[in-house]
Parts: C-alpha cells; structure tokens; sequence
C-alpha cells in the first residue's frame, strides 16, 4: 500500500466537500475556486479540479450560469443546488463526527 | 525569428509560435485522450481550454498576446498532465477506471527497434524488452524465420499504442499467474453472488424473478467456462499455427522437415518440392508450390492471428484482414486449380511398347520363374508408395521405381515366349511413346530359369506418366511353369483350372493344359 495513494483518497473524499464548502453562500467561477482550494493546499494542478466539478454538476449538486466578464470570454459561475445544500449540510456533520472519531481513537491511545 | 500560428482558444484568438504550439496541441490531444470523448469529456476540456485562455490573457498583458513555449510548459504545470490527475486521485481515475482495465497487446511506440512488437510484448508480459529481443533474435535463427513471418503478422495486425489510454491498457494489470487466478477467482465469486441472490429470490419471491435469477447463474458460469475455454483454444491455435507453419515452410524451403514426429495437430510428413519434381516441370512446380504455400499458409497464418487474438485481446480491423486473406486463398486455389488442370493434359494420351522374346530351349520341358534380391530393400528410403509405385531416396537420389505385373498365358507356338509390355501416359501418343521407352526393366535368362527384377525404373528426370510394366510368359501346351516362392511379389491374378489364388500358386510347377494352367503332380 502507498503513502500517496491513502493520502489521495483520504484528499478525494474531502476534496468534494470543500468545493462544496467553498460554494456555500456564493457563486463562484473556476478560477475563484481554484484559488481557495490552491491556498488550502488541497489540489496541486488545476485539472483535478474540472473532472470534479463536472461530476458534482452532472450529479445535481451544483448549477451553473454564464456570466460576462470585464475581460476575455465569459465565466461559467457554479453554485449549489437545493440537493446540493442538503448533501453539503450531511456531509458537514459526517465531517464533523469523523474528526470526533479520529480524536477519540487518538485520545485513548495516549 | 519564430514563426507563430494564430489560434483560438474558447473564444479568444492568440498568436502561437510553432514549437509552443505543438506542445499545446499534444498536450490537449493528451487530456482528451485521458478524459475521453463523452459528453462529460467534452464538457471538461472546454472547461480547461477556457481557464488556458484565461491564464494566456493574463500573462500576456501587452496587445498582441505572443503565446511562448515557456508559457505552455507554465500552463502544462498548471493544470497538470493525465499522470498528475491520477496521483492525485490515487489508484482511482475519475473518468475510466484503471483498475478495472483489462491488459491489451498493443505495439509500443515508444520502446521500438522495428515494429515496437517486441516493446509491446514486453509491456504485456512485463519483462526486460531487451530479453525479449535476444530470445526473439534466437527463434529466427532456430525456426528458419518463421518468427520473422510471426512479428511481421504481429507488426500489420496488433495495433499502435498512440494514447494515454492505450498505453495504460498496454501496460494494464499485470498478467502474472497471481492475477490470472485472482480474477478467475472474482469470476468465480461473481457466480456465488449470483447464485446465492437466485436462492434468496427463490425462497421469497417466486414466478419471474426466479428465472431472471437462473438465468444470472448459469449466464455467470457460461462466462467463466468461456473465458477458459477461449484461452485454451486460443493457446492451441497459436502453437499448431505456429509449428504447423515452421513444419510447412522448413518442408517448402529445405525439403526436410524437422518437426517430423513432434507431438503436433498438423505436421507434414512428405517432401514437397521433391515430390512433385517427379510429375511436373519446375517452372510449373515452383508456381504451384507458391500456390499451395499460400493455400495451406494462409489458413495457418489465420489460426496464428486468430489464437493471437484470442489470448491477448487485441483490437484490429478484423473485416480488412479476413478479407484479404480469404481473397488471396482464393486466387492461389484458382491457379492451382487452373495449373492442375493443365497437368491433367499430360495423361491424356496411352502409347505401349512390347518386346517379345521367345526363349529357344527345345529340350527345356520346364521354366523357371524367379525373382531377382531386392536391391533396394535394405537402404532405401521410402519417400512415397502410390498405386504399386514407389519413389526412393538411393544414395542421396531420389530414385522412381515401379511394380511390374506378371501373368502367364498360353502359348500359341512350340515356344516358351516372354512378353514384355511397357505402357505410359502422356500428351501425345508421342510424348506417351517416348516415356514408355524411358521406362528401363531388367530380367534374365540363365539356362531355363528366368530372373525378374521385382521393380522397373524410371529413368533420371523423367516424370511420373502412369508408367506400368505387363509381363506375359506365354507357356505351350504340354510345358510347366515353376513359379519361385519370391514371384509371388508381381504375379498377378493368373488363371488356373484350380482357380487356385496367387498366393497359392508359388513353390509349385503348372503344367500347361489344353483347359489352361493345372497343377502338376511331382513324381517322386
């Protein structure tokens, strides 16, 4: 088994969450996206980011409008459907219960 | 100085010099490769090609937006190559799943001498391309080049690894032993799984499911069965096309075959070009033998590429290949047809030439009939028996030799009197004439006894015309015949008062009756 490998699942899972999260509130284009996970240090190359976003898209998580910009072409601006705030929100406690577990286990074992 | 090309990237145009250009285009055609060509595939390379356009426009902030090679390799680091993605992702990919990717034969572009067969083998069996080439180089030499005959079919046939996806499929799950048996083992499982949910839906639900859930199973099994089978047929045809090919053309090339009394499907076991030099010319044998390579070729060849198929799993242009093949089948059995027939032409003339001999031994009451030794018996090699005739290999040569027939008549003279007639074929009576003439039989006489040669020859380079030589002893009434126990080799059906057979008739002496041949009593 590799490192890198059970980091980069331990990462996939969270990944989906985060983008979530990133969305919660307000619509964002790629490249904002991009820039919060980039500063969070979650994905390194931005293709990782596009196969994603699709996948969430085509899952009925999020939704996208085109927006025009002030320069160059204009943005796809993604943002959570319905279901989408509903998983965010089921994914928010799991998260929540997972880092409890994981204390728990670390804590009993000191 | 650069040369640029103008481009457009999602909507916004941008000047490209050549060399960025062409990483660019590679780089895409890479990711699209990788992402596929679905709509979910289409929908995320637009996705990337708009964020390129979008990093390029940002980078070039002077007017006339000059994309370079260094901004290329930025962006390729930027968003990452199809090898990045799956680091990231870990052993899953998001679009085609790779461990569930079956390994393909594929040619391997990249690790090439030739064709990059070797490459790909190597890929497929995981091991040093290097050995591979060595043990490859090694069978062309054992095999008088039917493993170059082999790559070459594995060069038109097996198709290139160009993309990403083709090369991880080259290279795919290890196929070791381990692998084989572990998803032998799944199918396996499978079967359970779909066995058990039939006794599940029998116990609960009853009527349609239940026949679906049959159905499952036995279509499960039916799989497992198949797979093994086809690998299995696929590993036979691969070895009988193989050394049926080897066996064929080494008898073709060399006029031996070495694979004589190998435990093969199929091995020759006649000396092609040699056997036919004794019934047709060489220009005609060496058509016809190009004729009959291609007719039994090909159908090895395809059990070769077929058996190939089978066990690696490779994907070609089936259609093209069986096509062409059957075609070229059929114009090699047309001319063989139209060459045979043209064959047929040279028996179709019967000419015969009889000597008669009257042997001039008033006081002789009975003749001997003997047979000469057999000169050939002890080292001769049988190459071919057809029909009473034999070709032999004597001394290096290839030798024909004939049975004569034997039959005794009445005479209708005092004499005893010895017929000797030689028949041939041919497409004149001429021609037929010429090669009865050529027919060469020897026999003796010494005092009473008569000694026959148990074969006629045929003489050097002449060819097989249906020659036959008729021997009649003609007997007057009132003489004996004594027929030597040897004679029993070419007498043939000799009528007798007793109707006693041919093997009956040697160690005894026949007296000539006015009714025909009779036994004749020995005084003592």
């Amino acid at each position: 088994m590799k490192i890198e490998n059970a980091k980069a699942q331990m990462r996939k899972g969270v990944l989906e969450y985060c983008i979530l999260l990133v969305l919660d509130g307000k619509p964002l284009y790629a490249s904002n996206i991009i820039q919060a996970l980039k500063e969070a240090k979650l994905i390194v190359v931005e293709g990782t980011l596009y196969p994603l976003l699709t996948r969430l898209k085509n899952a009925g998580l999020l939704t996208y409008r085109w927006e025009e910009s002030t320069q160059g072409p204009p943005r796809k601006y993604y943002e959570l459907t319905d279901s989408g705030r509903k998983f965010l929100g089921n994914l928010e406690n799991s998260w929540g219960e997972l880092v409890e577990s994981v204390a728990t286990v670390k804590n009993s074992r000191a | 100085m650069k040369k640029t090309f103008t481009i457009n990237i999602s909507g916004t145009i941008f000047h490209i010099e050549e060399d960025a250009y062409e990483i660019l285009q590679k780089y895409l055609v890479n990711l699209k490769n990788h992402f596929g060509s679905g709509e979910e595939g289409k929908e995320i390379i637009a996705d990337i090609e708009a964020r390129i356009a979008e990093i390029f426009s940002e980078k070039s902030s002077d007017e006339r937006m000059v994309v370079t090679i260094e901004m290329v390799n930025e962006i390729v680091e930027i968003m990452g190559t199809p090898e990045d993605f799956a680091e990231e992702e870990g052993e899953e990919e998001p679009v085609i799943d790779e461990a569930k990717r079956k390994r393909r034969l594929y040619r391997d572009p990249e690790h090439r001498v030739l064709g990059g067969v070797c490459g790909g083998l190597s890929a497929y069996f995981n091991m040093d391309p290097v050995i591979l080439r060595i043990i490859f180089v090694v069978l062309i030499f054992a095999t008088s080049s039917v493993a170059l005959l082999a790559y070459i079919i594995l060069w038109i046939a097996v198709p290139k690894a160009i993309n990403t996806t083709q090369r991880l499929e080259m290279r795919g799950q290890e196929a070791t032993v381990k692998n084989i048996e572990k998803s032998i083992k799944e199918e396996v499982a499978e079967v359970k799984e779909s066995y058990k949910k039939f006794k599940e839906s029998d116990t609960f639900s009853k009527g349609k499911k239940n026949v679906e859930g049959a159905g499952d199973v036995i279509y499960n099994i039916f799989k497992v069965l198949l797979k093994v089978i086809v690998v299995i047929i696929g590993v036979v045809l691969i070895i009988s096309g193989f050394f049926g090919l080897l066996g064929f053309i080494s008898t073709l090339a060399i006029g031996h075959s070495f694979v004589d009394g190998w435990p093969l499907i199929w091995s020759p076991d006649i000396q092609v070009p040699g056997f036919f030099n004794h019934f047709v010319e060489p220009g005609t044998v060496t058509f016809g033998l190009i004729s009959i390579g291609i007719l039994v070729g090909i159908p090895m060849l395809a059990m070769l590429f077929i058996g190939t198929k089978l066990v690696f799993r490779y994907k070609t242009n089936n259609a093209a290949i069986g096509l062409s093949m059957v075609g070229v089948w059929l114009i090699a059995l047309v001319s063989l047809i139209v060459v045979s027939a043209g064959q047929i032409g040279n028996y179709k003339s019967q000419s015969s030439i009889t000597v008669n001999k009257t042997i001039s031994c008033d006081s002789c009451q009975t003749l001997y009939l003997k047979l000469a030794d057999d000169k050939y018996d002890d080292y001769a090699e049988l190459d071919l028996d057809i029909n009473n005739f034999k070709i032999m290999i004597i001394d290096g040569d290839e030798v024909m030799i004939g049975e004569p027939n034997l039959d005794i008549v009445k005479s209708g003279s005092d004499n005893f009197i010895v017929s000797v007639k030689k028949t041939a074929r041919g497409k004149t009576r001429e021609d037929a004439k010429e090669s009865a003439e050529d027919i060469i039989y020897i026999s003796e006489l010494n005092d009473s006894t008569l000694i026959f040669d148990p074969y006629f020859l045929i003489e050097e380079n002449g060819k097989w015309r249906n020659q036959e030589v008729d021997i009649t002893i003609k007997i007057p009434e009132g003489k004996a015949v004594f027929l030597g126990e040897d004679m029993i080799k070419i007498i043939y059906d000799i009528d007798n008062v007793s109707n006693t057979w041919d093997a009956d008739m040697v160690g005894k002496t026949w007296e000539m009756t006015s009714d025909g041949l009779d036994l004749k009593e020995i005084e003592e």
